[in-house]
């Protein structure tokens, strides 16, 4: 994927939708190449995803705060942000479409908790009418 | 004619869904107050709600996308936390608000303590969050809701001045016995309870959820452009009511029952029965409302799945939201916080955080990247640059005003 983006403004903070079309979270953050003296802007590598990675990007106390309280309520034990490499990747575009299932993710473990939360309520597994 | 159905049954519950305990307290005691100096402002948040409301629609219609999900893109990840944050705590608030509402129209009618149907009415609106044929419920309450037409009744009953009131209503004057800062205040009030946040996030994910298209847009437009007047109509009528009947008698309202209590004056036992009807559904249909949007918010912001039509197990942690922020909300409740208090600092900190929902749409209804040929005319754009600039000045004026004025207290 030797493609040219603005990955600021057509990759951060976009919508990831998984290989079964389900919602996967958003882009949080990229992990770059190390330019080193090379003067050319870094190449991106792979997707991070997760309140960890979203904690890692904000600037302001506040927000890195409400970012790692999230972190912390939905996905105990996974404080680091899930990583998908480019190769990965299917197709980029308003949203991003992963060639990977959302529960491959380690984001994915938020989601598997708190269905363990719910998933004893009865009519949790029915379809609302 | 399937489709005449659809879009009657969608007219009819924007009506009722216009109107929640926030218009309710609102609209009387800015009737009770100011008389019909404050009518004005109702028309000013209809026309807003309905600029704003159709654009959401429409970016919901032909892009699919709802506008929390959108708000994180276009003002990106930090400053739309911020965003969300202040948003979710509005909508709570707001569903406490809703909540003790609910419970206060079930006391009006049975006289038991409103806090005792308080855990009821909590896990009422979650059983219908749950899993309760949503979409059933919420246009049940809100054709229920029509029954609040009865205040328009007993005003034209009432036999008024007509000529009198639009002159008032058109020439607005401060009454003598209140200040500027508190007319001001409660303009902002009003301005917050008709253009809440939490319709245009509900009525979107709702249009995303049914998957409305391009063909869908008339629709919109429909619901908007009717629905919200008619209900605004009913907004008026309450201040009208409480105008003519509360204000000569120097009644100020801090209960639920005044609002009321206009129509059973001129009505009777009958009217007062379908007032109260229409309370109870307005507030419960609002209720179900402010928690999916609690959800909505949150979710949409992260990437997570979510939606009333799916499985739980399939949205977990939007359902974990919900069910956390009824919670939340009944808990408020049960503070024995005043209701009535509850409800005018929700509308007013509404108010305050209108720009945060309305700009970023704003700017996704110029963008062709998600709209493409369906961005906003010449004539919206002006309209709702306008409104921004009030609703910019209206947020920046609350916290002073409400120091000011003390909150509204005379």
């Amino acid at each position: 994927m030797a493609q040219r983006l603005d990955a600021a403004l057509e990759l951060l903070d976009r919508q990831l939708v998984d290989k079964d079309g389900q919602l996967a979270g958003k882009v949080d953050d990229l992990e770059l190449t190390d330019p080193g003296d090379n003067p050319d802007p870094p190449d991106v590598t792979a997707i991070l995803t997760g309140p960890a990675a979203l904690a890692g990007r904000l600037h302001t106390p506040v927000g890195r705060w409400l970012a790692k309280a999230a972190a912390r309520l939905l996905a105990p034990g996974h404080q680091q942000p899930s990583r998908v490499p480019l190769d990965q990747v299917e197709a980029v575009g308003a949203s991003i479409q992963l060639k990977v299932a959302a529960g491959q993710l380690d984001a994915g473990a938020g989601e598997a908790r708190a269905r363990r939360l719910i998933g004893g309520i009865p009519g949790a597994g029915d379809a609302a009418q | 004619m399937r489709k005449l159905l659809e879009i009657a049954l969608g007219v009819l519950t924007a009506i009722g869904g216009f109107v929640d305990i926030g218009d309710l307290v609102a609209s009387t005691e800015t009737g009770a107050r100011f008389g019909l100096g404050l009518a004005w402002v109702v028309v000013v948040g209809v026309l807003g709600i309905i600029v704003y409301a159709e654009m959401a629609g429409r970016v919901a219609s032909v892009s699919g996308r709802a506008v929390f999900d959108l708000v994180r893109e276009r003002l990106g990840a930090g400053v739309g936390l911020l965003n969300l944050a202040a948003s979710f705590f509005i909508t709570l608030l707001t569903l406490a608000a809703e909540i003790g509402g609910v419970a206060l129209s079930l006391q009006l009618a049975t006289s038991v303590n409103y806090l005792l149907f308080v855990p009821i009415v909590g896990l009422l609106v979650w059983l219908v969050c749950w899993r309760v044929r949503f979409e059933l419920m919420d246009n049940a309450v809100g054709l229920l809701g029509l029954a609040l037409i009865v205040v328009a009744v007993a005003v034209w009953r009432a036999h008024p001045d007509w000529g009198a009131m639009l002159h008032s209503a058109t020439h607005p004057v401060v009454p003598g016995t209140e200040s500027h800062a508190a007319y001001w205040y409660f303009a902002i009030a009003l301005l917050g309870s008709a253009m809440t946040p939490y319709e245009v996030f509900f009525f979107s994910s709702g249009a995303v959820e049914q998957r409305w298209t391009r063909s869908d847009l008339l629709v919109n437009r429909l619901n908007v452009y009717i629905g919200f007047p008619l209900g605004g109509l009913l907004a008026l009528a309450l201040m009208v009511a409480a105008a003519l009947v509360l204000e000569p008698r120097g009644i100020d309202p801090s209960h639920l029952s005044q609002a009321a209590l206009p129509t059973s004056l001129v009505l009777g036992k009958l009217g007062l029965a379908l007032a109260l009807l229409g309370f109870f559904a307005c507030t419960s249909g609002a209720a179900l409302e402010t928690a999916l949007s609690c959800g909505y918010s949150i979710a949409q912001y992260f990437g997570w799945p979510w939606g009333k039509l799916i499985k739980p197990a399939r949205a977990p942690r939007f359902q974990l939201i919900v069910l956390v922020s009824i919670a939340l909300g009944a808990g408020l409740v049960l503070t024995t916080l005043d209701p009535i208090k509850l409800t005018e600092y929700a509308i007013v900190l509404s108010a305050a955080a209108l720009p945060l929902t309305y700009l970023p749409l704003l700017i996704v209804a110029n963008d062709p990247a998600y709209l493409g040929d369906k961005v906003n005319s010449r004539l919206s754009n002006a309209i709702a640059s306008a409104y921004l600039v009030v609703l910019v000045v209206a947020s920046v004026a609350t916290v002073p005003l409400m120091v000011v004025s003390k909150a509204g207290g005379g």
